[in-house]
């Protein structure tokens, strides 16, 4: 009999939404904390790494192995319990690392939750809460992420312009660390004392060190490198490590609640500069002059450059399944989409108006709009913003029959308000000078694009990879993060040592092997593994 | 030319309530949306009028708040609104609806062409349209997917079949019922909605039309609902769990299906 290879049974745990390929040797597919526990002991005994998995969606290939073993926590997939806090009207739920994101949505959306396990004060919790009146916001497109994956990369999305990245609604994770110990952490209850920190497991143990002194970046969304500040609460240390420094066991989310109405609204401008200073003005910024600024505060603000809109436009006229979106007219440049919440129609509604108004004086035509107004509308606005990324890959598989070396080319970097405008213009010129073909789409608000080359052959492939360390130095030149919400994963290794000097990724180092001395979990994330390295401080 | 879309306001959901005393849908407290095939009308109908220059009226019958249906339609492009509002409307079946809905024609008079959704998400029955144009003696065809061709005198469209596509060549004035292979609807502009705020939708009660009252609503209703339900699926799933073998395990199940 033909003894099959863990490659030809376990393929698909090879790889990730980055489209990388890695290997192992073995994988477990836990279902409870301890499993992990005695799987971490076992293979740290035998000086074996570990690659953690959740939903495999990254996009920065830190859920390809490369050798070792796969803990996979796609079954641990429950939620756990429930938690109202009355006074300060907080509502939290408590899941394990593999739920999807998708199901969290679906369990609130039709309060849905199996609780044959759950505690009675989780019970009771229950009572407070009504089909769809509370959300979890952090909305990466990919719907498909595992809860835990979205705390290991803090990933964001649209809506992260109002309600902020997965950091920003984590409340307390548990953490199995390289030896087996457990970290419980709270938010609000253990912080870093001028840049020291101190943490105490449950088996008591002291867990002692000093963070690195960088300085991260002042943007609104971040995770190159550990997030680290003098005074942080420790929770955020875990949160967006990529899982280097332990495997996330347990997570409690808060949730926020729903707005009663929520509409969509893409407003098509006649040039990008225009659409841009309609940007700056939805984000308050006095951009005419003896107008006043505008004081709505959008939940997304997203932008489709031109060539986003043809490539929409010639994918319409030959794939059936993007008929399905309206019509983009050849007289729209550039599109911005946003979200606008409220309690109730008539104050949305006297919102739009505003925002069309200050609209048509930078120059735009209230015609060339789409108004969402209705959850059903709003599902079209939806499937037009999902259809640009899905365009992109479809080039990028069919450029790749040609030559299998070619994968994709996206960005994922931020830069502070002020530089909106400047890191447009330095990637137009960039992509212009080179001669390559590229789409830009993402959460403008946020001043955070993904530029996506779209290489012809593997010579334009290298340019733009070229490119990109290029943008990845200016960008950190800009006080800008190299990548916002993805994480570095293995794939942005090269832009975070442009964004931090030998030094600085150094002190990221030694706080790595403070709590992972053998450099077992997730080798090779953040920054490359060096052989002979592990132990030695 | 002159173009009228048949539009009715349906629940926004899947879960109907019904009364069980009158066995019709509630409507009451029940978000409304239109229909959403004769949303493909509409859009049609707009699509039209932007080609050759035409007149596009929508027509419904409902309670008089189905007028915020009539005025979203607006919003999406059609020029104005009438709704057939009165008590001695309510209860109608598709008969009395499409003889209601042709006295609303009648009044608004002179029109080419009419256009329906294929049929209701509600009631499913797609006889409306027909029984419409019956009444009114017009030509028509149902199940459209394209329109090739239409100017003063007739229209030249593509009817959806089992087995593929009929052309077929109508004279105006006719009625033709869409699917929604014909388009693409488009969203609202801010500048449409604006439009649709300031304007007006005429409300018909049974006053404004000539009617027949033995053939208006429960009157005028052959069809007798006897009994309406939401069917209940009682599935219980059993775990079977162990390490039986196969056959085992077969046995097991086979059991089980022999007494159920």
């Amino acid at each position: 009999m033909k003894q099959l290879k863990f490659a030809e049974i376990f393929g698909d745990y090879l790889r990730d939404e980055s489209r990388q390929i890695g290997t192992a040797e073995s994988i477990l597919f836990s279902k409870t904390e301890e499993e992990i526990v005695k799987s971490i002991i076992d293979n740290n005994k035998k000086n074996i790494h570990i690659t953690t998995q959740g939903a495999r969606t990254g996009l920065a290939a830190s859920a390809v192995p490369n050798g070792g073993h796969i803990i996979n926590l796609s079954r641990m997939n429950k939620v756990l319990g429930a938690r109202y806090d009355k006074e300060n009207d907080r509502f939290f739920l408590r899941v394990q690392p593999g739920v999807l994101l998708i199901e969290v949505r679906k369990y609130l959306a039709n309060k849905s939750f199996i609780i044959n396990d759950w505690d009675e004060e989780s019970k009771r919790a229950l009572k407070y809460m009504d089909p769809g009146e509370w959300f979890y916001s952090t909305d990466p497109t990919e719907t498909s992420a595992s809860i835990g994956g979205m705390v290991a990369c803090n990933a964001s999305g649209a809506k992260s312009f109002k309600y902020g990245s997965t950091r920003d609604h984590i409340e307390s994770i548990r953490i199995v660390l390289s030896d087996g110990d457990i970290l419980s952490l709270k938010r609000g209850e253990v912080y870093a004392n001028d840049g020291k920190f101190e943490l105490k497991t449950e088996k008591n143990n002291i867990i002692k060190g000093i963070l690195p002194n960088y300085t991260i970046p002042n943007v609104k969304k971040n995770t190159a490198g550990y997030y680290c500040k003098p005074n942080m609460d420790l929770i955020d240390l875990f949160i967006g490590s990529d899982g280097t420094l332990g495997v996330i066991s347990e997570i409690e989310i808060e949730l926020n609640r729903t707005q009663a109405v929520n509409w969509g609204l893409t407003m098509f401008m006649p040039d990008e500069d225009k659409a841009l200073d309609l940007v700056r003005a939805l984000r308050g910024e006095k951009v005419i002059e003896d107008f006043p600024t505008i004081n709505i505060k959008p939940s997304a603000i997203e932008l489709f450059n031109h060539n986003a809109l043809n490539m929409l436009r010639e994918q319409q006229k030959i794939n059936p399944a993007f008929a399905l979106i309206q019509e983009v007219k050849e007289s729209y440049h550039t599109g911005i989409y946003i979200e606008i919440e409220g309690d109730s129609n008539e104050e949305v509604w006297s919102k739009v108006q505003k925002i069309g108004n200050v609209m048509m004086e930078i120059g735009g035509d209230e015609s060339s709009t789409w108004v969402a107004k209705t959850p059903i509308y709003l599902e079209k606005l939806h499937a037009f913003r999902h259809a640009c990324p899905e365009c992109v890959n479809m080039k990028i598989d069919e450029i790749k029959k040609t030559d299998p070396r070619i994968t994709k080319l996206g960005t994922d970097m931020s830069v502070p308000n002020e530089r909106l405008k400047d890191v447009m213009h330095m990637y137009n010129d960039d992509l212009k000078d080179k001669g390559l073909k590229s789409v830009i789409f993402g959460h403008i608000g946020d001043n955070h694009l993904h530029v996506n080359i779209i290489p012809r052959n593997i010579e334009e492939y290298n340019i733009g990879k070229k490119l990109y360390e290029v943008w990845a130095e200016k960008i950190a030149s800009m006080g800008g993060a190299v990548s916002a919400e993805h994480g570095v994963g293995k794939l942005k290794i090269p832009f975070l040592q442009k964004m931090y000097n030998e030094e600085e990724l150094n002190e990221m180092r030694k706080l790595k092997k403070i709590f992972d001395p053998k450099q077992l979990l997730n080798r090779g994330t953040i920054f490359p593994y060096i052989e002979g390295e592990a132990g030695i401080l | 030319m002159k173009i009228i879309v048949c539009i009715k306001q349906v629940p926004g959901t899947n879960e109907v309530k019904m009364d069980p005393v009158t066995n019709t849908i509630i409507r009451e407290n029940i978000e409304s949306i239109i229909n959403p095939f004769d949303t493909y009308a509409i859009e049609e109908a707009v699509r039209i009028k932007e080609n050759m220059g035409a007149e596009v009226i929508g027509l419904s019958m409902g309670i008089p708040a189905a007028e915020e249906i009539l005025r979203e339609a607006i919003s999406l492009g059609i020029d104005k609104g009438f709704l057939l509002s009165d008590r001695k409307f309510a209860g109608a079946d598709t008969l009395a609806t499409s003889y209601t809905l042709s006295l609303g024609v009648k009044k608004i008079k002179d029109f080419d062409l009419i256009i329906c959704g294929k049929q209701a998400s509600d009631g499913d029955t797609a006889q409306v349209g027909p029984s419409l144009a019956k009444t009114l003696g017009i030509a028509y065809v149902t199940d459209i997917s394209k329109i090739i061709e239409i100017n003063e005198n007739n229209i030249r469209c593509m009817k959806i079949t089992d087995d593929g596509y009929e052309e077929i060549l109508l004279t105006l004035p006719a009625l033709i019922t869409v699917v929604k292979e014909i388009n693409m609807p488009r969203l609202p502009s801010i500048k449409r909605m604006k439009i649709a705020q300031d304007s007006q939708v005429e409300i018909l009660t049974f006053n404004d039309v000539e009617a027949d009252e033995n053939r208006l609503g429960l009157k005028g209703s052959p069809t007798q609902v006897r009994k309406t339900f939401i069917p209940i699926h009682n599935i219980n799933n059993e775990m079977i769990e162990g390490s039986e073998k196969a056959e085992k395990l077969a046995s097991i199940l086979l059991g089980k299906i022999r007494r159920s």
